[in-house]
Order: structure tokens, then C-alpha cells, then sequence
């Protein structure tokens, strides 16, 4: 466990830096500072630009690590794994369906606790082999035992890769998370960054330490032997146990980041605009936030009073602060870039998560609405926003609409 | 006199224009390959064209035959699962480097070792050319790419000895310079049963010529010319490719051993003797 004592100096804030660099550019900056050992990459638009950037950072000698382009995901992922159990910091990604394909390894990852920092560059899943944004790329390990969340901007994607490691190698979690950055919109947009000064990323970010989980000749241990039902349950209730942990965890990781390099992020969950005096409020993940956000600005200037809250976390899926962030809304409209094919409603991914959330700990029961929106990386446009705050106030004033709704598909 | 080209029936033209870069050598690789189907007079009605993922993928969607677009790597099972449903029809699998030597190399080998009766025309442009030239199983030692600024140094395959090893019965090696070559060796596939493999090394100026410096898409042309030496049945031993060395091509390998569907015959007919019944053909039209 992480305990950091060290007073932030003053003087170390102005080592800091500031560079023009995309989002996939802005995650492999944090992989150097955070002094990775292994990488590895099989390409796949969009997360194939952080490859590229690291390997020109390995070549010119400005990163110390391994970097191996494997075969094919499956053995991308399986290699950093392996590294991993060996002491190795270790940075791997993939899109769409090379996610996919890794697939037997994601799944054994949380089991043999492997805190492997990932980044999925959001893309659709084949077919039709498009190559924009959707998120059931990084959401198809929602329920492994992964921790999951989702960046906006390139200064978020750097801060939270930092975040990301010191959160996933803390022993009360020891689980792989994965960084969804949505494909184009933010790997590929450059963006100013302030990027930290090493001396700041040492003090924040301890040495990996796998303790007497490390696989070497001198801690003799067996990794993934094989078990039936006379451990499977208990071996199941460990990871159960980390995401019982991990809100707590998540929070101290966050005062701390703000604590040592300046910058604040509120609360880690989740980010509120302009919901002070909102009636009704818009939800989703990812860069949507950005037409999102002048939309509202637009529809204030009409009277409208909606706001927007962007989910960080999706897992942990900080359920209760939702839900107590959610019920002072007289309606709530949920923006999914993803589909959840035959759940309730039939509604999208975080829309079912958000009505459970609210079903049990919300004090009020405001309608939740779900709009399926900009898949495949079709834009999510103003005139769109317009539209969903528009059936959100109708729910908020009493007149039946669906609960699911598809927004800017073609008639 | 009719004014169409003789390949234009069997291409999309509707598909046009086409995604590949000026100088691209897929192309030629499918005008060679609708001129050997049109001189095999083969049934094209019993042709099916099946690639994997990528800039040389993309050619089952250009051709006018039955095709598909698989996913990356899964060509060859894809294609297997075609030969075995309906024997009578004549499988191509037209695909790149990347994805028949890397994410599906475990397939590739299998396909060869089983000898099912697949052609396999491997377009290989010494790097995964679609995701920006990253470096793949074929790109030769100190080769510049996406994910080797100062030069590769993983040794690559050398095709044409990994399927004569895993077992493929036809093996030859063309560039797009050799237009005629590579139209009759493709055609010479047609008649052969059992796992058939042709390398066609083809020009991505756009990525790997650029990056290490040996110009456009003609230049490459005259780099073929220059420094490809004819030679049938080489030991596919001494064939491999080095960034700047001596392009070996020629029919490497032309062989018989029984194919994947007469191996199972043979061996139910003798273990089940008269009990044993030929599955009924599959009706296909
Ligand atoms: C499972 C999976 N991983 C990665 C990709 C991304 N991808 C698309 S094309 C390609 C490489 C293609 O290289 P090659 O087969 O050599 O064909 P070329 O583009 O060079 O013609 C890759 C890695 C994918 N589509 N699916
Ligand atoms: S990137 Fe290379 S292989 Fe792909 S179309 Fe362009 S030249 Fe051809």
C-alpha cells in the first residue's frame, strides 16, 4: 500500500510542462514518467498511434522499457500478464475487436491479480468494421473484474494513467484497469497538456511491488494453479472484495494527485456542469461531453435549465453518489455510446446501470430516459442535444415518452 | 470492337474507385488474378474469394465473385469451413502478409499440414500497411517502420520454407513485376488439389518504400526488376528476403500428397468399410 509523506515543494510544480500532444500521445508521456518496464502492441486503429509514439520514446532512449510488437493481441496481452507477475510495470491496449481477441486473457487477468494498466482506444466492433467511436469495446469486461473508466480530454488521459497505476498496483486492488480514451475524438485531437515534472510523478507514484504475490526464484509460489469447487467461490470473493474497496481507494488516490501536482478533479466519479440549478440533466461517458456542453450553454440562453453529468468511473460504478447525485433532477436523460442488445427497456449499458443505482438509493424516483446516440463514431451533434433535452423535459413534465430512444439515425 | 477491358466483368466497377494508393501494387495482383481465372476458364460461379482483414483484404470486396471480408487473421478457417461444406468449389484466400503470417499464422500452418485443398495468395507488402506501417512478421532485419524508427532486428519469416515445412503442395514466389509469371502460376493453382500458396511481394509505397527510402511505386517496380533472379525449385531454404538483397522467385515447390478431403475418405472407407457413406454433396446455387 501506498503511503506518501512527502511535503509537495513548491518549486517542483514549475518543472512542469506544457505540450501540444493528442490523447494517445498524452498516455504514452504518462507510461515514460511512470517508468514502465514492459510494452507491448499488435495494431489496431485507433489505439495504434500510442504505439507509435512509444516506440519512437523507446528508440530515442527517452523510455527505458521493453517493447515488443507481439503477433497478435492475444499474446500482446498474455506477454505484459506474465511480465507482470515478474515485477514488471507493464502498458498494453487495443481497440474494438482486437479487445476482443485478447479476450481469454482479459478474462484470467483480475483473477490472478495482475494490475496491468490498459488503454482501449474506443472503436465499434466489427462488423461492419467501422473504425469511430462506440464503447462496448472496453464495457465486454464490465463484469470480470476490471476496473473501467473514461477520459475527456488529453490532460485527463495523461493524469489518469498516473491515477490508473497508482490505483491498480495499491495491494488492497491489485486488478487490471483499463483507460477508454473514445477513438479519433481524443486519441487523435491534439490538446494543450501540462505535463508533470518526473521528480512529481516519483513522489506520487511508488515502485510496483507484487510482495509475495512476485513470481521469482526466491519467493517460490505457483501462479494460477488449477482449482474446482472447493475454492472457486472463495478465489471469486477476492475480487469481489477489491471493488467492495476500490471507491475508497479510488478517493485517496485522487486527494493525493491533486495534493502533489495541483490539479483538481472534484469528485473522481463523476463531473457535474452546470447542474446547480438544473431541472433536468443529460449523462454519458467520453468526449460527447464537449457538443454536450455547448449545447447546454446554448439552451440556457433559451431558459433552459439543464445540466450535464459526465461518468468517470464505470467501474467501480459508484452507485449510491450517483444516485444521491441524480435524485434532486426532476428528469434524467442517459446518452449511451453503446448497446446492450435485449436488456430491460432496451436500453444501453449505462442507462440500465443508472436506473439500478437509482432504484435503490436514490430518494426520488425522476424518470430515466436512455438515448442510443452517435455509434459508430457518427458525431453526437448540438441539434442532437437539443432534441434529448427536449424529451427529457417532456418526462419532467409529466408526458409519457419511451424509454429508450434512437437519436440522429437516419430516417 | 468492344472498348471494355477484358478484367472489367469480373471487378465491382460499381465499387470504383478503389481504396488503394497511387502506386499500390494490389492492384496488379488482381488484374493478374481475373486474367488467370479468365485463361483457367474456370466456372466462376464455383470461385469464392475469401480474405482477412487489411489494405490487401480489401480485395474481396473489389472482385465480382461470390466473397468475403472475414475478420483479421481468420481467412484460412473461414475458408475452411467453405471447402468442407461444399468440396466442389474452388477457394481462393487472397490476403496480406500481417494477416496470414501473424494474428493468423497459427491457421496458415494448420491449413498446409491438414493439405486441405485452399489457394492461398498471400500479397505481401513487408508490413501491416492498413494500421500505418507498423513492423510485421515479413519486414525484413533493419527495416524502418511505424514501430522501428532506427531498424528492425526480429529476423522474418521466410514464407514460402514455413508452409513447405508445415506441408503445402504448391509453393511459388512472384512480385508484381512479374505480371505473366504471376498470372500463370495463378492459374496453375486452379488445377492443383491441395494447399497452394502463392507470395506475391507488392509495393506499399506509401509506408514501407517511403520509410526506407527506395521512392514511389515505380521505382519499386524497377528495384523488382533488378534484383529478382528466376529461380524454379530453389530450396526454399536459401529464399528469404533481406531489405536491399537479391528477390529469389520462381515455382519453388510442385508436389503431390494426398489432400485433406481424400485422407478422410481413405480412412473412414477402411474403418468402416461398406457401413461408410460419402456425405451428400451440399446444394450450392
Ligand atoms: C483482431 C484485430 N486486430 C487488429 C486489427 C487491425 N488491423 C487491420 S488491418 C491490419 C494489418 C493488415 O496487415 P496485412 O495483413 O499485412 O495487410 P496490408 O494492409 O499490409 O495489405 C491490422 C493489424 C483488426 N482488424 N483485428
Ligand atoms: S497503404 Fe500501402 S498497401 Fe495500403 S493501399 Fe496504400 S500503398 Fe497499398
Amino acid at each position: 500500500m501506498a503511503t506518501l509523506t512527502m511535503p509537495v515543494e513548491e518549486k517542483k510544480k514549475t518543472y512542469e510542462q506544457e505540450a501540444l500532444i493528442t490523447g494517445a500521445e498524452a498516455i504514452a508521456i504518462a507510461c515514460k514518467l511512470a517508468n514502465v518496464d514492459v510494452v507491448t502492441a499488435y495494431p489496431i486503429r485507433p489505439y495504434d498511434t500510442v504505439m507509435q509514439y512509444m516506440s519512437q520514446l523507446v528508440a530515442d532512449g527517452e523510455m527505458d522499457c521493453e517493447f515488443i510488437v507481439a503477433e497478435s493481441e492475444n499474446s500482446q496481452f498474455e506477454i505484459v500478464k506474465h511480465a507482470s507477475v515478474c515485477g514488471a510495470r507493464v502498458f498494453c491496449g487495443s481497440s474494438g475487436i482486437g479487445w476482443m481477441y485478447a479476450m481469454e486473457v482479459l478474462t484470467v487477468t483480475p483473477a490472478l491479480r495482475v494490475p496491468m494498466v490498459c488503454l482501449v482506444g474506443n472503436r465499434a466492433l466489427d462488423d461492419p468494421g467501422a473504425f469511430g467511436v462506440e464503447h462496448n469495446d472496453a464495457l465486454a469486461v464490465r463484469d470480470l473484474g476490471w476496473l473501467l473508466n473514461w477520459v475527456d480530454t488529453a490532460q485527463e488521459a495523461l493524469d489518469t494513467a498516473l491515477i490508473a497505476y497508482r490505483v491498480a498496483e495499491d495491494r488492497r486492488i491489485f486488478v487490471p484497469l483499463a483507460i477508454s480514451c473514445d477513438g479519433a475524438f481524443l486519441t487523435h485531437s491534439q490538446a494543450l497538456v501540462k505535463v508533470p515534472a518526473a521528480e512529481q510523478v516519483m513522489q506520487f507514484l511508488p515502485k510496483y511491488d507484487r510482495g509475495d504475490l512476485l513470481l521469482h526464484p526466491d519467493n517460490v509460489i505457483s501462479v494460477a494453479p488449477q482449482a474446482n469447487e472447493d475454492w472457486v467461490m472463495e478465489i471469486r470473493r477476492q475480487n469481489y472484495a477489491v471493488t467492495e474497496r476500490a471507491c475508497d481507494v479510488i478517493r485517496e488516490v485522487y486527494a493525493d494527485f491533486e495534493r502533489i501536482f495541483g490539479r483538481k478533479y472534484g469528485n473522481p466519479f463523476f463531473e457535474e456542469y452546470m447542474t446547480e440549478d438544473a431541472e433536468i440533466v443529460l449523462l454519458g461517458m467520453g468526449t460527447l461531453s464537449t457538443p454536450v456542453r455547448v449545447a447546454i450553454r446554448k439552451l440556457r440562453e433559451q431558459g433552459k435549465k439543464v445540466g450535464f453529468v459526465r461518468l468517470r468511473w464505470f467501474r467501480p460504478f459508484a452507485g449510491a453518489e450517483i444516485a444521491k447525485c441524480l435524485e434532486r433532477f426532476r428528469a434524467i436523460g442517459v446518452i449511451d455510446r453503446d448497446l446492450s442488445l435485449g436488456a430491460p427497456d432496451l436500453s444501453g449499458v449505462v442507462a440500465t446501470e443508472v436506473r439500478s443505482a437509482m432504484y435503490t438509493s436514490a430518494k426520488t424516483r425522476p424518470p430515466v430516459l436512455d438515448f442510443i446516440c452517435g455509434l459508430g463514431g457518427r458525431e453526437v451533434t448540438v441539434p442532437d442535444v437539443g432534441k434529448m433535452t427536449d424529451i427529457v423535459f417532456q418526462a419532467a413534465n409529466g408526458k409519457a415518452q419511451p424509454l429508450t430512444q434512437w437519436i440522429g439515425l437516419r430516417g | 470492337m468492344s472498348t471494355l477491358n477484358p478484367v472489367e466483368p469480373l471487378l465491382r466497377s460499381d465499387r470504383l474507385p478503389h481504396i488503394w494508393c497511387p502506386g499500390c501494387g494490389i492492384g496488379i495482383t488482381i488484374n493478374c488474378f481475373a486474367r488467370a481465372l479468365i485463361e483457367s476458364k474456370i466456372d466462376l460461379d464455383s470461385v469464392a474469394v475469401v480474405s482477412g482483414i487489411g489494405c490487401s483484404g480489401r480485395v474481396a470486396g473489389y472482385v465480382n465473385l461470390d466473397s468475403f471480408h472475414t475478420t483479421h487473421g481468420r481467412a484460412i478457417p473461414f475458408a475452411t469451413g467453405l471447402k468442407l461444406a461444399n468440396p466442389k468449389l474452388e477457394v481462393i484466400v487472397y490476403s496480406g502478409d500481417g494477416d496470414l503470417s501473424a494474428i493468423g499464422g497459427n491457421h496458415l500452418i494448420h491449413a498446409a499440414r491438414r493439405n486441405i485443398d485452399l489457394k492461398v495468395i498471400c500479397v505481401n507488402n513487408l508490413t501491416y500497411a492498413m494500421t500505418g506501417g507498423q513492423s510485421a512478421p515479413t519486414t525484413p532485419e533493419h527495416a524502418v517502420s511505424a514501430t522501428s524508427p532506427y531498424g528492425t532486428f526480429e529476423p522474418p519469416f521466410n514464407l514460402p520454407h514455413l508452409v513447405e515445412a508445415a506441408g503445402a503442395v504448391y509453393i511459388a514466389r512472384w512480385t508484381t513485376f512479374h505480371v505473366r509469371q504471376l498470372t500463370r502460376a495463378m492459374s496453375e493453382i486452379f488445377k492443383k488439389k491441395g494447399f497452394s500458396f502463392i507470395e506475391v511481394l507488392s509495393p506499399c509505397p506509401t509506408l514501407y518504400q517511403r520509410r526506407n527510402k527506395m521512392g514511389d511505386g515505380l521505382d519499386t517496380m524497377k528495384f523488382y526488376k533488378e534484383k529478382s533472379r528466376i529461380r524454379h525449385g530453389a530450396p526454399t531454404s536459401e529464399v528469404g528476403l533481406t531489405l536491399n538483397g537479391e528477390i529469389i522467385v520462381g515455382k519453388f515447390v510442385d508436389r503431390d500428397r494426398p489432400d485433406y478431403a481424400s485422407l478422410m475418405r481413405a480412412q473412414y472407407v477402411e474403418a468402416l468399410g461398406d457401413r461408410y457413406v460419402e456425405c451428400r454433396e451440399t446444394t450450392c446455387n
